[in-house]
C-alpha cells in the first residue's frame, strides 16, 4: 500500500506539468486576473498534494507501520488534531486567501474608464457590441478584439437560454442568464489570439459555441475599431459585385446586417467585416471562401442544429460569387 | 447480566422450542415460485432492490462507455450530437436517481433489521411498494433511450433550455414526471428507515450502542425528508410551465431561471451527502471487523455524521458561484463548503486510527476500503479547491469538476459499496465471493478509475468544458481524452470481473448463509432465518458478538425475547427511541399483491400522463389508490390483550397516539409536506426579490379580494375545530363522530374552492406572470394535501361503518387527524402569504 | 414442420387456381371481406376526423378523384369501367358503397390501400391534408349525379368538341382532358378550390423547379406526383411559361381582406425575437425568381404549406430546407396572419415579380 502514494504523486505531477500552455488554458494566463487564478491553482495543487501525502502516509503506517508510530496514529490526539484542528486552521487560511483573491479579481481600473463591450449569448453564437464612449456602438459577432493593458468591462446577457462566457486565459467565467445582465471586468496584458468557449450547457451545438478573443496593442486596436465601425467595403471584383447582388436578392439581409447595404437583419450575426475574422461559424473552420460556401450549403453538418437554414438553391458559380463577396468584407 | 432477560428457558423443553421454530418458519415463509413478487420480507425486497440498483449501475455505465468512446477522438462521429446529449443526460440521471440513492437505501433495507436485531422493518409493504415503483418506473424511464424520447437537458435540467420553447420534445416531461415519482419511492423508504432505526431496535440497544451504519442511515433518511421536497416542487413547477405555460422560470414574464437552480441545488447538494453518508457508515462497519478493533472515536464520528448532514443544507449555492450573485453570498457559501470538510476529515482519521489500533487483514473488503480512502481523500481535496470561489470561476462546468465529482462519488460511494458486497455476501449467500476474483476486480477498478479520471483534472484546466459531444483537434486534448477512455474501459473490465464473481459464487440464501467468516462483532452476523433471529436478544454493548460471550448460543437456544409468535402473525418489538426499552409488540403484514399492483399503477399513472393519455392515466391513478386502500384495509389489526414475549415481559399489541409507529410515520410525512410547502414559500419570496414590481402591482389591484381570504380562513378554522371535536367524540364513543369528520372534510375542501374562486374572480390567471403562477401554485399544493385528507377521511368513515374503528382501535383516525390539522395549517399559511404579503410590502 | 411441408407442396403443385376470371368461392369471398372490414375498423379507431364539410376540400378531392380514382371506381354517370370490372375483387362503385364506411375508415383505406386488391395506397402518405380532401369528396359522392359531378371535378374546363382527326391522333384521354386546368384554372378563370394554389403570374423558374421536384418525388403530394411524373422536361417548361404569362385573376374564393396588422408586421419586419425573418426578404420585390411570389396567393393554400413544414414534413427540396426551420418557429396565429396578409395583396401584372 505504501507504493500507492509514490505511484500516485509522480504521474499526478507529470500530468499537471504537461498540460500548461494552450490557447484556452487556465494555466497560461494573459492578464492579471487570470494570473492570480493560475497562482491559486498551483498553490491549491501543492496544498492538496501535501495533505493527500499526509493522509496516505498515515494510512500506510496504520496498515503496516512500526508499533510506536501506529500507536500515535491510533490516538485520539491524532484524530482531533488531524481531523479537526488542522483542517479548521488551514481551511480558514485558505478561505482568507480566497476572499482576498475574490476582491482582488476585480481589477483596479486605475481611474481609466474601462472599454465597454456588450456580449449577448445566443444559441449558439455570440453577439458582440463595442460601446466605446467616444463613438456610436459598433456591432460584430463571434470574435472579440480588445486592447492590451486597458480594463475592459464585459456586460453579459442572454437572448434565449443560460450561457456562460469563459476565456480561461483572461479570467474566470460568468454566466449569461436571460432577464439579467452580469458584468465582468478584465484586463489583458499579453497580445495574442485566445480561445473561449460557452461553459453552460445550452443545447445541441453547445460543444461548438466557441469564441475567439484577439488581444492587440492599443494602437492596433484603435485602428481596427475605426475600420470596424465603417460600413462594408465596396466590392472591387465583378465576381464580388455579382455576389453582393445575389446576397441581397436571396434574402440574406432578412437575418444578417452588412452596413452600407440594405441588408439590416438582426436575427443572425453581423457580417459587415466578416472577412477579417479568424473563423467561419465555428472556431475550427478557418476563414476562407471554401468554408463560407460550405457553411451556407452544409451548415447543419458543420454546426448541427444551428438556426441558419441550409441554402442549396444556388448554382456552383453563384455560390462562389457570394463566398468571394463575403470573404472580401474585411 | 443478561440472564435476567432470558426466558425461563431451562424449563422449556426442546420439543416445544422446535415447534415454536417451525411456527416462526411457517409464519415468515416466502411465497413460492414467481409469486415471490408479492413478498414483503426485508431480505427479499432488499435483494431485489440491490439487484435493480446494480442493473441500473451497469446500464448507466454502458452509457458512460459510449460517451468516453465518442470523446476518445476529436471530431468523432460515433454518436450524433442529439444522441450524445441524451446519453449524458441519462447517464447522470440514472446514476444519481436510479443507482446511487436506491443502492444505499437497498443496503439499509437489507441490513438494518438484522443489524438492529429486529425481525423486519416496521412497514414491509411500504418497502415493497417503494421497490416496485422504483423498478418499473426506472425501467420505463431508461427505455425512453431506445425510442429517441430520452431527455437531453442534462441531469440538472436547467430552464429556460428545458422549457417547452427550447425543448419541445417529450423527453423533458419524461424526466420531470419519471424522476418526480421515483422520488416518492425514496421518501417512502426514508420514512421506513427513520421509524425502523428509532423504534425497532433490539431491547437494550440504546442510541450510543447503535451500529454506525444505523446512524448514517438515520441521517440519510432525515436528509431525504428535507432535501427531496425541494426538487419535487421544482419538477412540479417546471412541468406546469411546460404544460400550461405558468411562467415560473421565464424572465420575460416575471419568473427567474435562477429559481430553479436554487431549488434544485438545495436538493442537489444534500443529495451527494445522502449518497455518501451511508457508504461511510458501511466503511465504519467494515473497518472494525477487518482491523479486528472497535471503531475509534465512536461518538465523535456520530457527531461528525450529524454535522455533515446538517451543514450540507447550507452549501447549495456553491453550484452557482458563476451566476453573478453578490460577493457576500459567495463568501458565506464558500466558508460553509469548506467547513463541511472537517466532519469528513474526522471520519477519515478515525478510520485510520481504528486500523492502526488493530491489525488490518488485507482481504478484498479491506482493499476496497483502502481504495476508497485514497480516492475519496483526493476527491475531497479537489472539493476544497472548487470551494474556493476564484478557483471555481475557472473550474466550474469544466472537466475538472467532472473529475472531482467522480472521485467523491465513485470513491466515496461505489468503492465502499463494493467493499460492502464482498463483506456482507457471506451473510446472505451460501457461498462467500471469491478472494481471487475480488482482487482482480479491485485492482482493475482502482487503476482503471484513476487512469480514467485523473487526466480530467488537467483537461479541465486546459479549458475543456463539460457536456460537449466533441472537441477540435487543434487544442491538444486528444491524448488525455484517449487515455481517459482507456481507463474507463479498464474500470468497466473490473466491474465485469465482479459480475463474473457474482455469477460464479453468489448463491442467495436467507436460511443457510455462509456465516460470520470475518468474525465480525455486530448482530447481522448471527444465525438468521427467514424470520430473522431465533430470539431477539437484549443488547448491552456495541459489538455484541465480541463483547457478550454467549450471545450467539443463547439467541439460538431461544433464551431471549420473542422466541415464538404469541399472536400467530409476523411480529417485531417496538422500543423507545433513545434507551430501546420494549414498548409494544408490532404485528406485521405478510406477503400480498396490493403493494406491487399499487406501484405498477402508480408508475403507469405518471408515464401515461407524460404521453398525454389523460383518461387512461386517471384510470390507473384511481386503481393505484384503490390498491393502496385495499392494502391499508388489511393493516391496523384489532387490539388484543397484552401478550407474553418471553423473559417475563408482557407487552400490549396495539398502541395509538404519539407512541405509535404509525403516528411517527405520518409525522415524518408531514415534515415532507412541510418542506415542500416551505420550498414554495421560499420560491414566492425569492421571486418577490427578483421582480418586486409584480407584487407592488398586485397589491394595487391584483391581489385576490380580502373577503375570500377571511372566508377561507374561517372555513379552515371550522375544519380544524370539527376535527378536534371528532376526536373528542371518538374518544367518548359518541355518535356525532362521523358528522364531525364530514364537516371537517367539507370545510377544508370549501376553503380551497373559495381560494380558487377568489383568485379567478380577481382576473388572476396563472399563465400571465410568475407572480400569478405562484399564487395558483399555493392552491395546487393545497389541493394535493386536501385530496389526501379527503381520501383518508372517506376511508375512515368506511372503517367506522365496518366496525373497525372505535375509541381504542383508532390509529386510522389519528392519521386523518394529523393530516387534517396539517392541511389546515398549510392552508392558513397559504392564505396569509398570498393575501397578506403583497399588502404588507406595499 | 409437417404443416409447413404440406403448404409448400400445395403451392408447388399449382393446384390452386389463381385466375381472377374464375372468381372466389362465396365463403372465401365473405371471409376475405369480413377480415378486411375488421382490420380496417380496428386501425381506423384511433384516427381523429376533422370537419369535412369544407367545399374547398371537396373540390380538391373531386379534382384528384377524376384522374386518380374514376378509372377503377367509375363516376356517377359511367359506373365502373369494363376493364376495372374484371379485377378480383372488383372495385366497388363508390357512390353506393361509400355509405357503409365511416369517415375514419375511408381515410385509412385511401391512405394505405388494401392488400390483395388493386386499391393502392396514397403516393405521399404524410399528406393527410390531401387524403382528407378525397374523403370529403367521397362523402359527397353519393349525392351527386352526372352533371353535378362534372361541375365539381372538371371545374370550368369544358370538353370541346374534338374533330375526328384530333381524337384519333391526339393521345389525350378525354377523361383527363385539360388536366392542370381542372384544378388550377386557366385563361381568366382561377383555381376551383382555395386549397389549390394560384399559378397565374407565378414565377416561371419556381414552377419549373416545383414540377421537376414533384416528378422526382422529392416534393411530396399524392395528387401532383402522379400527374407530374407523366410530364417530360419540355412539357414542364411549356406549362410553366404558359401559366407565368397569365394575368392574375381575382381570387376565386373570397380571401379575407388581409388587413391584419400582425400579418403585415411579420411579412415586412419579421420577429427577430423569435428568429423569424420578414417574409419579404425573400418573397418581396427584386428577389430571386426561384422564390415563389406570395401576393394574391390563396390563404388556405399558404397556411397549409406552412403547417406542413411546421409539422416536420421534410421534403428534401432546397426550398423546404429554407422554409421548414422558419415555419417551425411560427405559431398557429402567425401562420394564419401571414396567409391572410398575402392573399389580400393584389397581384402585379403578368411577367414576374410583384
Amino acid at each position: 500500500m505504501r507504493t500507492h502514494s509514490r505511484q500516485a504523486i509522480g504521474p499526478l505531477m507529470a500530468f499537471v506539468v504537461a498540460g500548461c500552455s494552450g490557447p484556452q488554458s487556465v494555466l497560461h494566463p494573459a492578464g492579471p486576473e487570470a494570473l492570480g487564478l493560475a497562482h491559486l491553482t498551483w498553490f491549491l495543487f501543492g496544498f492538496g498534494a501535501l495533505v493527500l501525502a499526509f493522509v496516505l502516509a498515515a494510512a500506510a503506517i496504520a496498515v503496516r507501520g512500526p508499533e510506536r508510530w501506529r500507536a500515535v496514529v491510533a490516538s485520539r490526539c491524532m484524530i482531533i488534531g488531524a481531523g479537526v484542528f488542522f483542517p479548521a486552521v488551514s481551511l480558514t487560511g485558505l478561505l482568507g486567501y480566497g476572499l482576498w483573491l475574490t476582491r482582488a479579481s476585480i481589477p483596479d481600473t486605475e481611474g481609466r474608464e474601462p472599454l465597454q463591450i456588450e456580449v449577448t449569448g445566443e444559441q449558439w453564437w455570440w453577439r458582440v457590441q463595442y460601446a466605446p464612449s467616444t463613438r456610436s456602438p459598433v456591432a460584430s459577432a463571434n470574435e472579440i478584439r480588445v486592447p492590451a493593458g486597458r480594463p475592459i468591462r464585459f456586460t453579459l446577457q442572454s437572448a434565449d437560454v443560460i450561457h456562460s462566457f469563459w476565456v480561461p486565459n483572461l479570467a474566470g467565467k460568468l454566466d449569461m442568464i436571460p432577464g439579467r445582465a452580469t458584468s465582468l471586468l478584465v484586463r489583458a496584458e499579453r497580445t495574442g489570439v485566445f480561445r473561449g468557449q460557452c461553459a453552460e450547457y445550452c443545447g445541441k451545438a453547445h460543444a461548438l459555441m466557441a469564441l475567439t478573443v484577439v488581444v492587440m496593442t492599443p494602437t492596433d486596436f484603435a485602428s481596427w475599431l475605426e475600420n470596424e465601425s465603417r460600413p462594408a467595403m465596396e466590392p472591387d471584383k465583378p465576381e464580388s459585385r455579382r455576389g453582393r447582388s445575389l446576397f441581397l436578392e436571396a434574402g440574406c439581409g432578412g437575418c444578417h446586417t452588412v452596413r452600407g447595404t440594405p441588408a439590416a437583419g438582426t436575427i443572425g450575426p453581423d457580417l459587415t467585416h466578416l472577412g477579417s475574422r479568424h473563423s467561419v461559424g465555428i472556431a475550427s473552420a478557418a476563414m476562407n471562401e471554401r468554408n463560407i460556401a460550405r457553411f451556407m450549403t452544409d451548415g447543419q453538418h458543420m454546426k448541427p442544429g444551428n438556426h441558419m437554414p441550409t441554402f442549396r438553391i444556388f448554382a456552383a458559380v453563384e455560390l462562389q460569387a457570394i463566398a468571394t463577396y463575403l470573404a472580401g468584407l474585411r | 447480566m443478561h440472564e435476567s432477560h432470558q426466558a425461563s428457558s431451562s424449563l422449556r423443553d426442546p420439543s416445544r422450542r422446535e415447534e415454536e421454530r417451525r411456527q416462526l418458519e411457517a409464519i415468515w415463509a416466502l411465497p413460492k415460485g414467481w409469486r415471490i413478487v408479492s413478498a414483503v420480507n426485508n431480505t427479499v425486497i432488499g435483494y431485489f432492490y440491490i439487484g435493480a440498483a446494480v442493473l441500473f449501475f451497469l446500464l448507466a455505465g454502458v452509457l458512460a462507455l459510449l460517451m468516453r468512446s465518442q470523446l476518445a477522438l476529436p471530431g468523432n462521429t460515433l454518436l450524433s450530437p442529439h444522441t450524445y446529449n441524451q446519453v449524458f443526460t441519462m447517464h447522470g440521471t440514472v446514476m444519481m436517481f436510479l443507482f446511487a440513492v436506491p443502492a444505499v437505501e437497498a443496503m439499509g433495507i437489507l441490513l438494518l433489521p438484522q443489524m438492529l436485531g429486529a425481525r423486519d422493518l416496521p412497514f414491509p409493504r411500504l418497502g415493497a411498494f417503494a421497490f416496485w415503483a422504483y423498478f418499473v418506473g426506472g425501467l420505463i424511464f431508461f427505455g425512453t433511450l431506445f425510442f429517441d424520447l430520452a431527455p437531453s437537458g442534462g441531469w440538472f435540467m436547467y430552464p429556460p433550455l428545458t422549457s417547452s420553447h427550447y425543448s419541445p420534445d417529450i423527453g423533458a416531461d419524461f424526466w420531470l414526471l419519471g424522476i418526480g415519482f421515483i422520488e416518492i419511492s425514496a421518501i417512502a423508504g426514508a420514512i421506513e428507515i427513520i421509524v425502523g432505526v428509532l423504534r425497532t431496535r433490539a431491547p437494550g440497544m440504546s442510541l450510543d450502542k447503535m451500529p454506525m451504519f444505523a446512524w448514517t442511515m438515520l441521517t440519510f433518511a432525515v436528509m431525504i425528508v428535507f432535501a427531496f421536497p425541494a426538487v419535487i416542487l421544482a419538477t412540479i413547477m417546471l412541468e406546469l410551465e411546460r404544460t400550461f405555460g405558468w411562467p415560473f422560470f421565464i424572465a420575460a414574464k416575471g419568473g427567474d431561471a435562477l429559481l430553479w437552480q436554487h431549488l434544485f441545488w438545495f436538493f442537489g447538494h444534500p443529495e451527494v451527502y445522502i449518497i455518501f453518508l451511508p457508504a461511510a457508515g458501511m466503511v465504519s462497519m467494515i473497518v472494525p471487523t477487518m482491523a479486528r478493533a472497535p471503531l475509534e472515536a465512536h461518538m465523535l464520528i456520530v457527531l461528525a455524521i450529524i454535522a455533515t448532514g446538517f451543514f450540507s443544507f447550507g452549501l447549495w449555492v456553491h453550484h452557482m458561484f458563476t451566476t453573478g450573485i453578490p460577493a457576500l453570498s459567495l463568501s458565506f457559501f464558500s466558508a460553509a463548503s469548506m467547513a463541511v470538510a472537517i466532519p469528513s476529515g474526522i471520519q477519515v482519521f478515525a478510520w485510520i486510527a481504528t486500523i492502526a489500533a488493530g491489525k488490518l487483514r488485507l482481504d478484498t473488503p479491506a482493499l476496497f476500503v483502502l481504495g476508497f480512502l485514497f480516492i475519496f481523500t483526493l476527491g475531497g481535496l479537489t472539493g476544497v479547491m472548487v470551494a474556493m470561489v476564484p478557483f471555481d470561476w475557472q473550474a466550474h462546468d469544466t472537466y475538472f469538476v467532472v473529475a472531482h465529482l467522480h472521485y467523491v462519488l465513485i470513491g466515496g460511494m461505489v468503492f465502499p459499496l463494493f467493499a460492502a458486497f464482498y463483506y456482507w455476501a457471506p451473510a446472505f449467500s451460501s457461498r462467500a465471493l471469491s478472494e481471487r476474483l475480488g482482487r482482480w476486480a479491485f485492482w482493475l477498478m482502482f487503476i482503471g478509475f484513476n487512469v480514467a479520471f485523473l487526466p480530467m483534472h488537467v483537461l479541465g484546466l486546459q479549458g475543456m468544458p463539460r457536456r460537449v459531444y466533441t472537441y477540435p483537434a487543434e487544442l491538444g486534448w486528444q491524448t488525455l481524452n484517449f487515455v481517459s477512455t482507456a481507463g474507463a474501459f479498464m474500470l468497466a473490465a473490473g466491474v465485469l470481473v465482479f459480475i463474473a464473481d457474482l455469477v460464479c459464487n453468489l448463491r442467495p440464501s436467507l436460511v443457510s448463509p455462509a456465516g460470520n467468516v470475518w468474525n465480525s462483532g455486530t448482530l447481522e452476523w448471527l444465525q438468521n432465518g427467514l424470520y430473522g433471529l431465533r430470539s431477539i436478544p437484549h443488547v448491552e454493548t456495541r459489538y455484541p458478538l465480541w463483547q457478550e460471550q454467549h450471545l450467539a448460543r443463547d439467541v439460538e437456544a431461544a433464551r431471549f425475547y420473542l422466541p415464538n409468535a404469541p399472536t400467530g402473525t409476523r411480529e417485531a418489538i417496538v422500543t423507545s427511541p433513545i434507551e430501546a426499552e420494549p414498548q409494544y409488540l408490532l404485528r406485521l403484514p405478510g406477503p400480498g399483491w396490493p403493494p406491487a399492483l399499487a406501484a405498477l399503477f402508480t408508475a403507469a399513472f405518471f408515464m401515461l400522463l407524460t404521453v398525454k393519455m389523460i383518461a387512461m392515466a386517471l384510470g390507473c391513478g384511481i386503481l393505484a389508490i384503490a390498491f393502496i386502500l385495499v392494502w391499508a384495509w388489511g393493516s391496523d389489526p384489532m387490539p388484543t390483550d397484552k401478550v407474553n414475549i418471553g423473559a417475563g415481559l408482557r407487552l400490549p399489541t396495539y398502541v395509538s397516539g404519539p407512541r405509535s409507529h404509525a403516528w411517527w410515520a405520518v409525522v415524518i410525512l408531514l415534515f415532507v409536506a412541510g418542506s415542500l410547502y416551505l420550498s414554495f414559500a421560499f420560491s414566492y419570496l425569492y421571486l418577490w426579490t427578483v421582480a418586486p414590481a409584480a407584487w407592488a402591482e398586485a397589491a394595487k389591484g391584483g391581489v385576490p379580494d380580502g373577503t375570500f381570504a377571511f372566508a377561507a380562513m374561517g372555513l379552515l378554522a371550522v375544519s380544524s375545530a370539527s376535527m378536534y371535536a371528532a376526536e373528542g367524540q371518538l374518544r367518548r364513543s359518541r355518535a356525532g363522530f362521523g358528522l364531525m369528520v364530514v364537516l371537517a372534510l367539507l370545510t377544508l375542501t370549501g376553503a380551497l374552492v373559495l381560494e380558487l374562486v377568489g383568485h379567478w374572480r380577481s382576473d388572476l390567471r396563472p399563465d400571465a406572470s410568475g407572480y400569478a403562477a405562484l399564487v395558483y401554485l399555493a392552491s395546487v399544493l393545497q389541493f394535493q394535501i386536501v385530496a389526501a385528507v379527503v381520501v383518508v377521511g372517506c376511508y375512515v368513515l368506511v372503517r367506522l361503518a365496518a366496525g373497525r374503528l372505535n375509541s381504542e382501535r383508532r390509529v386510522t383516525f389519528d392519521t386523518l387527524m394529523l393530516l387534517s390539522h396539517y392541511a389546515n395549517a398549510q392552508g392558513a399559511l397559504g392564505v396569509l402569504l398570498v393575501h397578506g404579503f403583497p399588502r404588507a410590502v406595499a | 414442420m409437417t404443416v409447413a411441408g404440406a403448404v409448400f407442396l400445395f403451392a408447388w403443385s399449382g393446384i390452386y387456381n389463381v385466375a381472377a376470371s374464375s372468381g372466389h368461392w362465396a365463403v372465401v369471398d365473405w371471409f376475405l371481406a369480413f377480415g378486411m372490414r375488421n382490420s380496417v375498423a380496428l386501425r381506423a379507431r384511433a384516427i381523429a376526423v376533422p370537419p369535412l364539410d369544407d367545399i374547398e376540400r371537396v373540390r380538391l378531392g373531386a379534382g384528384h378523384f377524376h384522374s386518380g380514382c374514376a378509372f377503377c371506381h367509375g363516376t356517377p354517370d359511367t359506373g365502373v369501367g369494363p376493364i376495372a370490372r374484371q379485377m378480383l375483387p372488383s372495385p366497388p362503385e363508390l357512390s353506393k358503397s361509400v355509405r357503409t364506411w365511416s369517415d375514419a375508415q375511408l381515410f385509412w383505406i385511401v391512405q394505405n390501400g388494401i392488400k390483395y386488391t388493386g386499391m393502392p395506397g396514397w403516393a405521399a402518405l404524410e399528406r393527410t391534408d390531401e387524403i382528407w380532401a378525397v374523403v370529403a369528396f367521397l362523402k359527397k359522392l353519393p349525392t351527386l349525379d352526372g352533371e353535378s359531378y362534372r361541375a365539381l371535378a372538371l371545374g370550368r374546363v369544358r370538353l370541346a368538341e374534338q374533330s375526328g382527326e384530333r381524337m384519333a391522333t391526339n393521345d389525350s384521354n378525354l377523361q383527363a382532358a385539360g388536366a392542370c386546368a381542372r384544378c388550377h384554372g386557366a385563361g381568366s378563370s382561377g383555381p376551383t378550390s382555395a386549397l389549390v394554389p394560384v399559378l397565374h403570374g407565378q414565377s416561371r423558374a419556381y414552377m419549373v423547379a416545383a414540377l421537376r421536384a414533384y416528378a422526382q418525388g422529392t416534393r411530396r403530394s399524392g395528387i401532383m406526383q402522379p400527374l407530374a411524373a407523366d410530364l417530360d422536361k419540355e412539357s414542364i417548361e411549356r406549362l410553366a411559361t404558359y401559366y407565368a404569362g397569365l394575368s392574375p385573376t381575382e381570387p376565386a374564393h373570397g380571401s379575407p381582406s388581409g388587413a391584419d396588422a400582425h400579418g403585415r408586421i411579420l411579412a415586412t419586419k419579421g420577429d427577430p425575437k423569435r428568429d423569424i425573418p420578414a417574409c419579404d426578404t425573400c418573397h418581396g420585390r427584386d428577389r430571386l425568381p426561384r422564390y415563389p411570389r406570395l401576393a394574391g396567393q390563396s390563404a388556405a393554400f399558404l397556411a397549409g404549406q406552412l403547417r406542413l413544414w411546421a409539422a416536420g414534413h421534410h421534403t428534401s427540396t432546397p426550398g423546404a430546407a429554407l422554409m421548414a426551420p422558419i415555419a417551425r418557429r411560427m405559431s398557429e396565429a402567425d401562420i394564419d396572419a401571414v396567409a391572410a396578409y398575402f392573399s389580400g395583396l393584389s397581384r402585379l401584372p403578368a411577367g414576374g415579380a410583384p
